[in-house]
């Protein structure tokens, strides 16, 4: 195979030999191209500027849309935006050199502000939607709210699958409960009980009557704080993942708040801010 | 000319193979072009429902694309809904005066028919030339001024004729008691008073037989003389003070219940579902009460990220206590649900997770758990 490829190779050089002009002229052209490519990419000499981030970097500000709605994610209160998502958004600031104006702001106002320019970047529980790739950036989930098991700390459950034979507690209506009905005809024996709210379903297992339930995850770290009996399982059994949004055209910050929030899950900062709150 | 050339000449051959060369592409094209949906209205259907009162509020009027009206029609049926509360905006239908354009509310009302369906139609907001120019002041969709009441009146009028023995329930301007909704002005229970005197009259005048709702009142706690709004319940007793009774024929009423249960005891300082028994006080205190009550929007929310939401086996078990209830006041006749579906989810997050189903057509556990109630059948999501 490689032995093929090398003779190849010298046929197409012998050609280019036997061809000389042919062979300048192609080139000439490649390294036209790669010129052309390396003066006009993103940031260079003829290519399109982040203005955002040079005004960020001059001024030292970043403008996050933010809606105040949903404790402990962002409230606001007489001393201002607080919650685990004006945390975040107040340490990325930070870890860029600037400090977060948080205009606050209803759900429906948040993709419009930021096309707009009013925000510089949106974090409200955001789930990245494909109809919107076309010039919005999303980072890395900051948050992940999906379906999760919350079992006994002395039996813990990991997986659904391990609940064959068993039973597990739901909200009723739920994400959970819809997946707690697929799986219980995916596996042999899996009983699903029902129940109104989430922290009834933790309380059934709680009681013994069921194995695990299977609740959403803020409300599971919410319930589970201060009850050493149960536990929450690594990782969710369907993701649901808050994401930020910034403008794609926006790609010096947007670059540098990926690194920021990737350093920020690294070190351990977002754990910390998210155990703060839930 | 050559009149000895061989006949057909190497020009003519190339002209032609060239031409050959066009049609093929315009055939290909013309088959890899996606054809425009055809909608077509298939056999009358009945609903089958064992709760005459389950109604529901659709969102039809920005709809575009016929497929889904029909579709929304037809998962409405399939629901067990009788009747359907429907928006026909009066710009969309009188853009210059005097002239109708009937193709979209003809669109919904023949899919609505179409599927047994009953349709109560909302008339509100306001055709730029009813609306002082622009350089003058600038104004709302809701800002109607007085000297176009008579102009409001004539569209009503127009539409009780035109859908008469189709439409026979219309629903007078949408929560007057909102100043949003009144072209962000102070909120005027008499001059919507006698907005409504006219409509009445015009309506009456297209078709004898229909029923004129008025109010259409939002549920708030606002005192009188705020800028945002006025109470309903005092902007009902505003509105007989001027002289209201005998202006409609049912109280259009909007109540929600928000976080509390339909059970929750009603209180003039409380937005719960049970605060339309209060507008009924006011009915029977101005000698109305043979007047009845159409709940023309209500619902709950389970938006997982308002504070004002509640969790989704909350909003079954409420909205179902919720038509019990009103089965059992004598004085009600319908709760329609706000809302079926909106177009696009992700431009109201409010309304979308006040819709019984997704933007796609996906049905909600609340949808299957209505469904179940009105045809009789168990529910999915009881505890």
């Amino acid at each position: 195979m490689i032995a093929r490829l090398v003779a190849d190779a010298a046929r197409a050089l012998r050609w280019l030999r036997r061809h000389p002009r042919i062979a300048v002229l192609g080139l000439s052209a490649a390294a036209l191209l790669i010129a052309y490519h390396l003066v006009t990419r993103p940031g260079a000499w003829f290519g399109p500027q982040d203005t955002t981030w040079r005004r960020s970097q001059i001024n030292g500000d970043l403008y996050v849309g933010l809606d105040p709605s949903y404790p402990p994610f962002a409230e606001w209160t007489p001393d201002g935006i607080v919650g685990l998502e004006a945390d975040i958004a107040r340490e990325i600031a930070r870890r860029i050199n600037t400090t977060a104006h948080i205009q606050i702001m209803g759900f429906d106002g948040l993709y419009s502000a930021l096309y707009t320019g009013g925000v510089d970047l949106v974090i409200a529980g955001l789930k990245v939607d494909p109809s919107q790739s076309s010039w919005v950036h999303y980072t890395q989930p900051y948050f992940d709210a999906g379906q999760i098991l919350v079992s006994p700390s002395d039996a813990p459950i990991e997986e659904m699958r391990q609940l064959d034979g068993g039973t597990v507690a739901v909200e009723i209506a739920s994400a959970g409960d819809i997946a707690a009905q697929r799986w219980s005809r995916r596996l042999g024996d899996l009983t699903v009980e029902r129940f109104m709210l989430p922290d009834e379903a933790m309380r059934a297992v709680q009681s013994g009557a069921a194995d695990a339930a299977l609740v959403d995850t803020v409300s599971a770290r919410l319930y589970v704080e201060g009850q050493p009996d149960l536990q929450l399982a690594g990782k969710t059994t369907a993701a649901d993942g808050y994401v930020i949004a910034l403008r794609k055209k926006d790609f010096r910050l947007a670059e540098e708040i990926d690194r920021a929030l990737a350093g920020m899950i690294a070190d351990g900062t977002l754990n910390a801010i998210i155990e703060r709150w839930l | 000319m050559d009149l000895t050339a061989p006949f057909p000449s190497r020009t003519l051959l190339r002209g032609a193979g060239f031409a050959a060369r066009i049609l093929i592409l315009i055939g290909v094209l013309k088959a890899i072009t996606p054809a425009t949906p055809i909608v077509r209205l298939g056999a009358p259907q009945t609903v089958h429902t064992e709760q005459p009162a389950v109604c529901v509020h659709t969102r039809l009027t920005d709809e575009v694309e016929e497929w889904k009206i029909q579709r929304t029609a037809s998962m409405v049926r399939e629901m067990g809904a009788a009747t359907i509360v429907e928006f026909f905006p009066w710009p969309y239908i009188e853009d210059k005066r005097g002239e109708y354009n009937w193709e979209h509310p003809d669109r919904i009302l023949r899919h609505a028919e179409n599927q047994g369906l009953t349709v109560i139609a909302r008339l509100g907001l306001v055709p730029h030339w009813a609306r002082p120019p622009i350089d003058e002041k600038v104004t709302t969709f809701t800002y109607l001024p007085e000297e176009y009441f008579e102009a409001y009146a004539d569209f009503v009028r127009a539409f009780a004729a035109r859908y008469r023995g189709r439409v026979d329930q219309i629903v007078i301007w949408n929560e007057p008691n909102l100043s949003i909704e009144w072209g962000d002005r102070p909120v005027d229970p008499a001059a919507y008073t006698r907005l409504l005197r006219l409509a009445y009259a015009a309506a009456h005048d297209g078709n004898p037989a229909i029923t004129v709702l008025g109010g259409a009142l939002a549920p708030t706690t606002e005192p009188e003389h705020s800028p945002s709004g006025m109470s309903d319940i005092v902007f009902l007793e505003r509105m007989y003070q001027a002289g209201a009774a005998g202006t409609f024929d049912a109280l259009a009423a909007h109540t929600y219940g928000f976080t509390l249960p339909p059970q929750d005891a009603p209180d003039p300082d409380v937005i719960n579902f049970r605060r339309v028994e209060l507008l009924r006080a006011v009915m029977e205190r101005f000698g109305d009460g043979d007047t009845p009550i159409v709940i023309t929007e209500s619902g709950w929310s389970d938006d997982p990220r308002w504070t004002r939401a509640v969790r989704p086996g909350q909003r079954i078990a409420y909205t179902l206590d919720a038509f019990e209830m009103v089965k059992s006041w004598p004085w009600a006749e319908q709760l329609c649900i706000w809302i079926f579906r909106q177009p696009l989810d992700r431009q109201n997050r409010r309304d979308a997770y006040y819709a019984l189903v997704s933007s796609d057509f996906y049905p909600k556990p609340i949808y299957e758990a209505i469904q179940a109630y009105a045809r009789g059948w168990e529910n999915p999501y009881a505890p």
